[in-house]
């Protein structure tokens, strides 16, 4: 065996139990966990040597460590674990520090991990709005008209090709520049310490992306068996409500594009929203929202009935639980309250809608948003390394 | 001076029996409760124990001598006590004897046992075989009575074992006696049961036949257990030639026992040994956690380790599984040292089961406090009430009787203060 220098950083042993693996140090290496995985590879099993690296403050082994990602957070490892040192929730911890630590600018990775700094952090969307709404004297939604036939129109209140998209655009270029700085210095982190030339990339992408859709290993979860169902619930609403959104988006915009060209936009391009509820997008968007109501209902209902056995989880995993309900409740009450055309909870809502929608996509990147980058990324560098 | 009062020892194995004598030998009258048919405990189910891996009827043996010849040690098998009263003594306490149902004209010809047409678990070799409602224990038991067992033995409509005694020694309407003594010292001498392994799911939860208790391995390799000795696994009664041992079964985990029993690392090494002298060309694997040997058993475990053909390996057993055809069990670990999950194929495989104190499940009295695991706490006994050995915390057969001897003092001084 060669010989290795240890660098302990103690702030990363303090770091990983101030973020939610406070049960760190009870670990007394038995290697249950490593046992009772059914997702680790056989071949240098994860969480126990994750546990060993973690509690001597080993960061650079564990941060740039694809295994933290093929973890799905079953909890089986914590609910046999004869110590109660919580191997799931300790790696949850590392993954979360390991997000910040990719994730730049720092000073928004430390916060939105902080909860202290919540109250700030969702200031700067809901200021975005209001200020609007200030400068365009909208603030008391008395002036905002309404449309004889469709009622209640929202782009009444706050545009959207003149307002809102271009601040989504906006949050979105910068969530997508920031990933890719990370997933980049992440690869090439991960490629050093594993010290193995490159594989099949496109296969391995192909192979770990059909695994993503297909929940496979999810699947393999005992003690929190109904977790892989809540997931493919909010996991295919995600992908509904995007579809419908690039949907939208052809509506809108493809009338002005073709009268730009000078074509006759086709009849079936509806323009401005609301759409109304027989149409095909609305129908996906609403099965969409449906599905995301009954999923992020569940992943808290299961996050709590587990919580004995898998622990109850950190800020981190809450604040993102919390946003996607809001998102959806939000989402879900704007179109209820439209619908019934009461204005005066119909504007708010929506602007806390759009709020929580904002603070979701912006601090993607810092928060547990990140989880489908990352993870992705970790299981397709896995694959190309032959590390199953 | 005031009147020198008797001892009561409840519990009849090794540390009750050493109490009792040691008392008895210093001049005090000393009586035995003993809930089961006979005397012995734990030990007389073992094959060997440390320090000398004596078999236990050398132990035993002397002990129930020093008994026959001291007039002032008398016992009662299958009694509970009911009710404990007074103070250090003076102590009154109501024994429930149950019905042995075969006097002392018994001489032990098995005839009854031949004729009893009900077979019963043999609880002695922990399920492992079977037994007669009339039945001894095995053949050094003592005493060396026969016992009608009543929870299965159909009673005066059966009868054969009645017709089969030469010496009329079976009385099957034998009735429940109530006995009182008044006595001025108590010891609690009620040892330990080996944990519920078919609480551990993960390590096949008692389901799979290949996978033994440590208890059972001490069956097995007993001259009187029910294969004479002979190490054959249970489901086919093939030879075993490569066993493994899965310490801390239950042990040191806060999901069953929180705590280490003491004994099930040595009592694994031992049973290598069993297995590596009866077969030359076998080899044991022990996956542990840590191996504790504590003070001089270190000296045992290095042997045991200069064994080629015993491999040691730091990981623990965390999924057990049976090869339905073969009725092999497959272990899965992780190897720590090299750092890989392994999975190894083993004829039988031997859980080192822990110790749970027998007040665990068996309150002796409600004034007595108790660990959240059952064990005695000491200081919570009232004046002339001593408990010894695994009541308090899992120890081996030498440090119980160590314990029980110095309390047999403890007992004498007590009885002396009566009033």
């Amino acid at each position: 065996m060669t010989e290795q220098i240890i660098k302990p950083d103690l702030n990363f042993i303090n770091d990983v139990i101030s973020s939610g693996g406070e049960s760190l140090k009870k670990c007394f290496q038995c290697a249950t966990c490593s046992v009772v995985c059914n997702v680790t590879p056989d071949d240098k099993p994860f969480p126990r040597k994750e546990m060993l690296h973690a509690q001597w403050g080993l960061k650079d082994k564990l941060l740039s460590n694809p295994d933290i990602w093929l973890c799905h957070q079953c909890s089986d490892c914590t609910a046999y674990c004869p110590r109660g040192a919580k191997p799931g929730e300790v790696l949850g911890a590392i993954r979360k520090l390991s997000l910040q630590h990719y994730s730049s600018p720092k000073f928004l990775a430390k916060m939105a991990g902080d909860i202290k700094y919540f109250l700030l952090l969702f200031a700067a969307p809901v200021l975005i709005f209001l200020t609007y709404l200030g400068i365009t004297g909208k603030l008391d939604f008395a002036n905002v008209p309404k449309d004889p036939v469709k009622g209640i129109v929202f782009s009444k209140l706050i545009p959207t090709t003149f307002f809102i998209d271009p601040v989504f655009i906006a949050a979105a270029a910068f969530a997508v520049i920031v990933f890719a700085r990370g997933i980049i210095r992440y690869w090439n982190d991960m490629s050093r310490n594993a010290g193995t030339k490159g594989g099949n990339i496109i296969g391995a992408a192909i192979s770990a992306i059909t695994e993503i859709l297909a929940h496979r290993r999810f699947n393999k979860c005992e003690v929190t068996k109904g977790r892989s169902i809540s997931h493919i619930l909010v996991f295919y609403s995600f992908v509904g409500l995007a579809i419908t959104t690039t949907w939208a988006l052809i509506y809108l915009y493809g009338p002005i594009a073709m009268k730009f060209l000078g074509m006759e936009p086709f009849k079936w391009l509806l323009g401005e929203s609301p759409y109304p509820l027989t149409d095909p997008m609305k129908i996906l968007g609403n099965a969409s929202a449906a599905a995301l109501a009954l999923g992020i209902l569940l992943v808290i209902f299961n996050r709590i009935k587990n919580s004995a056995k898998a622990g109850i989880g950190s800020y981190y995993d809450w604040l993102f639980i919390g946003i996607v309900f809001f998102v959806m409740a939000t989402g879900i009450l704007s179109e209820v309250f439209r619908l019934m055309d009461i204005a005066g909870l119909a504007y708010p809502t929506y602007i806390a809608h759009l709020s929580f929608v904002l603070f979701l996509f912006a601090y993607a990147p810092f928060s547990k948003m990140a989880h489908m980058v990352y993870r992705a990324t970790a299981m397709i560098f896995a694959k190309q390394a032959g590390r199953e | 001076m005031a009147e020198n009062k008797k001892v009561l020892i409840i519990g009849g194995g090794m540390s009750g029996l050493t109490a009792a004598i040691e008392a008895a030998e210093a001049g005090n009258n000393a009586v035995i409760v003993e809930k089961t048919p006979f005397l012995g405990g734990r030990v007389a189910q073992l094959n060997k124990y440390f320090p000398k891996l004596c078999p236990p009827n050398c132990g035993l043996e002397i002990n129930f001598k020093r008994m026959k010849n001291n007039a002032d040690v008398t016992f009662y098998t299958l009694a509970e006590v009911e009710k404990i009263s007074g103070e250090e003594g003076n102590y009154d306490v109501t024994i429930k004897v149950k019905p042995r149902y075969v006097n002392d004209k018994c001489v032990g010809c098995n005839a009854c046992s031949e004729a009893c047409p009900v077979e019963m678990p043999n609880e002695f070799n922990f399920g492992l075989d079977k037994t007669k409602a009339a039945y001894i224990a095995h053949n050094q038991a003592f005493p060396f009575t026969y016992v009608i067992d009543d929870r299965h033995c159909k009673g005066a409509s059966c009868a054969k074992c009645v017709d089969a005694c030469k010496y009329d020694a079976i009385k099957l309407d034998m009735k429940p006696e109530t006995v009182n003594l008044n006595v001025g010292a108590i010891v609690l001498a009620t040892g330990w049961d080996l944990y519920d392994t078919s609480r551990l799911d993960i390590l096949g939860a008692g389901k799979i036949q290949n996978v033994v208790t440590n208890m059972q391995m001490e069956r097995i390799a007993s001259p009187n257990g029910p294969t004479a000795g002979k190490i054959l696994r249970p489901s086919d009664g093939k030879e075993v030639k490569n066993i493994a041992f899965v310490q801390c079964a239950g042990s040191r985990d806060e999901n069953h026992l929180p705590y280490c029993s003491f004994i099930c690392c040595m009592a694994s090494l031992k049973q290598a040994t069993y297995l590596r002298e009866q077969y030359p060309d076998s080899k044991a694997q022990i996956f542990y956690i840590d191996i504790r040997t504590p003070g001089r058993y270190e000296q045992f475990y290095w042997k045991v380790k200069d064994d080629p053909n015993v491999t040691l390996t730091k990981g623990k057993v965390a999924k057990i599984t049976e090869d339905p055809s073969t009725k092999d069990v497959t272990v899965e670990a992780e190897d720590i040292i090299a750092g890989k999950k392994i999975k190894a194929k083993f004829d039988m495989v031997v859980l080192a089961a822990g110790m749970v104190p027998s007040t665990k499940n068996s309150k002796i009295s409600d004034d007595i406090s108790y660990t959240p695991d059952g064990f005695v706490v000491p200081s919570s006994l009232k004046k002339g009430i001593y408990a010894v050995g695994t009541l308090k915390s899992p120890v081996d057969v030498a440090k119980s009787v160590q314990d029980a001897t110095g309390v047999a003092i403890k007992s004498i001084q007590s009885a002396r203060r009566s009033k």
